[in-house]
């Protein structure tokens, strides 16, 4: 499903953020990114939905080379992939629902499989009742539910969440974890960097530690590990 | 595309340009004042060049021979003008012809001529082929034997070339001035829209819109902008030239030129102007944030 090849990753400053990782990730995985702040826990993610390139090394995605992809290509790749991000990244002037929309009207969906699908996943991530409401009028638990059923519109085969609950508190934390496990019950798998060790100590899923650009622990039904 | 699409991006293009009102404001007004300027000035200069032509082309130099040529040496003479260089042409007047002339203009006054018997000499009327070098073009004639005066605006003349080549520069430097600077002005404006919409277009991209599906409101907005960026002032223009066409009463060479003609052909400039404004502006200034 995702694989990587001896990656490198340097930004333009001269700054590695990875150096040469090499993993793979099966179809249906559930798997937890975690280490300190600054390690490559971002640009690990980031490769993966291509905003960012890798320097050296391959990146296999769902199929798509992500290193030899053409410009044009990008946007068809993002279709098999859904992001969810710590802030959410809602459009504030429009409610729930259009927000969920919006990403089937971007790749041009039918007006009944637009109805259809949102209908089906605002009822997913139990926000039928306030499809109407706009972003603002939610809690932020609720805005990330949002985010989370925008991702799952289109019905990627991967969910790649960068610090998911980094702005939750614990019980909204919990209920976007459930719903995860939900997403990843049905064959989506889901790789997500966080910080919250409460989560990845209670709910066991593999888990890859990254240090300074490197994977230094990659175990099945793992530990944070951490103590931040 | 499917045309549900195309519908999409006209109804987002159009709901953005009032939903970011004072910014399609903003850009409306500078296209306008902007193409406002730019149609004036062709306009200006339109009819500068015209009366400067028409000023040009009855700048002729008469060439009155000398009473000591015999009419058979004439001819040769003709011939000798013709072909000094930059000459165009030589129409030969003859003494009898420029008295009938004379009467025709002195109409009921003709008989103060009777008694006179003719005064007038022999003429040739020659035209430079390039008016600015008649001055040039008369000094070589009056050398020429045979030629005993030669008239042809000397006093006036220099002064209206200055005058008028000045004023087509001045033009010409203007109108490029306020291109560029009206480009400027739209795409400053649009990459200011672009930047508080650069979240929505980062989202577009997350979920795998393409570029052209992107453009696609911006392209409708800038369209639009330009197309009424150049309505407003051809409008005006179109009424005020026919204004003072109808209102101001001018003689010859100092003429109009015609405006239902004139008028037709600036707001055809003025809305190719506009539409390439406003559809440069707003793609030009979004590319960067395509690089997502």
């Amino acid at each position: 499903m995702i694989e990587m090849q001896d990656v490198w990753k340097e930004y333009g400053n001269g700054v590695a953020a990875l150096s040469g990782i090499s993993v793979r990730i099966a179809q249906g995985e559930f798997c937890y990114v975690v280490g300190p702040s600054g390690a490559g826990k971002s640009t690990f993610i980031k490769l993966m939905y291509r905003e960012e390139k890798p320097t050296k090394g391959q990146i296999f995605v769902g199929g798509f080379n992500i290193e030899r992809l053409r410009e044009r290509q990008i946007p068809m790749m993002r279709r098999h992939i859904g992001v969810v991000f710590q802030d959410y990244k809602l459009l504030q002037p429009l409610t729930v629902y259009e927000n969920v929309s919006f990403a089937l009207e971007v790749i041009e969906a039918s007006r009944k499989t637009i109805q259809k699908r949102v209908a089906e996943v605002l009822e997913l991530v139990g926000l039928t009742e306030k499809a109407n409401m706009l972003p603002r009028e939610l809690s932020g638990g609720e805005q990330q539910r949002v985010g989370i059923a925008r991702a799952l519109v289109n019905k990627p085969s991967v969910i790649i969440a960068d610090e998911p609950t980094g702005n939750l508190d614990p019980d909204n934390s919990w209920t976007i974890m459930k719903l995860f496990q939900r997403v990843n019950d049905r064959g989506t798998t889901i790789v997500m960097a966080t910080h919250n060790r409460e989560l990845v100590n209670s709910v066991r899923k593999r888990v890859i530690a990254i240090e300074q650009g490197r994977i230094v622990r990659d175990q099945e039904r793992g530990e944070y590990g951490y103590e931040d | 595309m499917k045309i549900r699409t195309v519908g999409r991006h006209a109804r987002e293009g159009m709901r953005n340009l009032f939903r970011n009102g004072w910014m399609t404001f903003a850009s409306i007004s500078a296209v306008a004042v902007t193409l406002f300027i730019l149609g004036g000035s062709i306009l200006l200069s339109l009819n500068v060049q015209n009366i400067s032509l028409n000023i040009e082309s009855q700048l002729q130099i008469n060439a009155y021979v000398s009473n000591v040529v015999p009419v058979k040496a004439l001819p040769a003479l003709e011939k000798r003008l013709a072909h000094l260089s930059g000459v165009r042409s030589v129409r030969f007047v003859s003494k009898v012809q420029a008295l009938k002339q004379m009467k025709q203009i002195l109409k009921s006054n003709a008989d103060i001529m009777t008694g006179l018997g003719n005064p007038l000499p022999n003429a040739f009327i020659l035209n430079a082929v390039n008016p600015q070098q008649t001055a040039a073009v008369a000094k070589e004639v009056q050398s020429t034997p045979g030629i005993e005066s030669v008239q042809y605006g000397q006093s006036f003349l220099p002064k209206l070339l200055t005058i008028m080549n000045v004023a087509r520069d001045a033009a010409v430097i203007l109108i490029g001035g306020l291109l560029i600077l009206g480009m400027f002005l739209i795409s400053n404006t649009i990459r200011v829209t672009i930047f508080t919409r650069r979240r929505e277009i980062e989202i577009m991209k997350l979920v795998g819109a393409t570029n052209g599906f992107i453009r696609g409101p911006f392209f409708v907005e800038g369209t639009l902008m330009g197309l009424v960026g150049a309505a407003i002032p051809s409008v005006v223009l179109y009424e005020l030239y026919r204004w003072i066409a109808q209102t101001v009463k001018l003689f010859p060479p100092f003429t109009l030129v015609p405006y239902p003609l004139v008028i037709t052909h600036v707001v055809w400039v003025l809305v190719a102007c506009g539409l390439f404004m406003g559809v440069w502006g707003s793609l030009f200034s979004m590319r960067r944030f395509l690089r997502v």
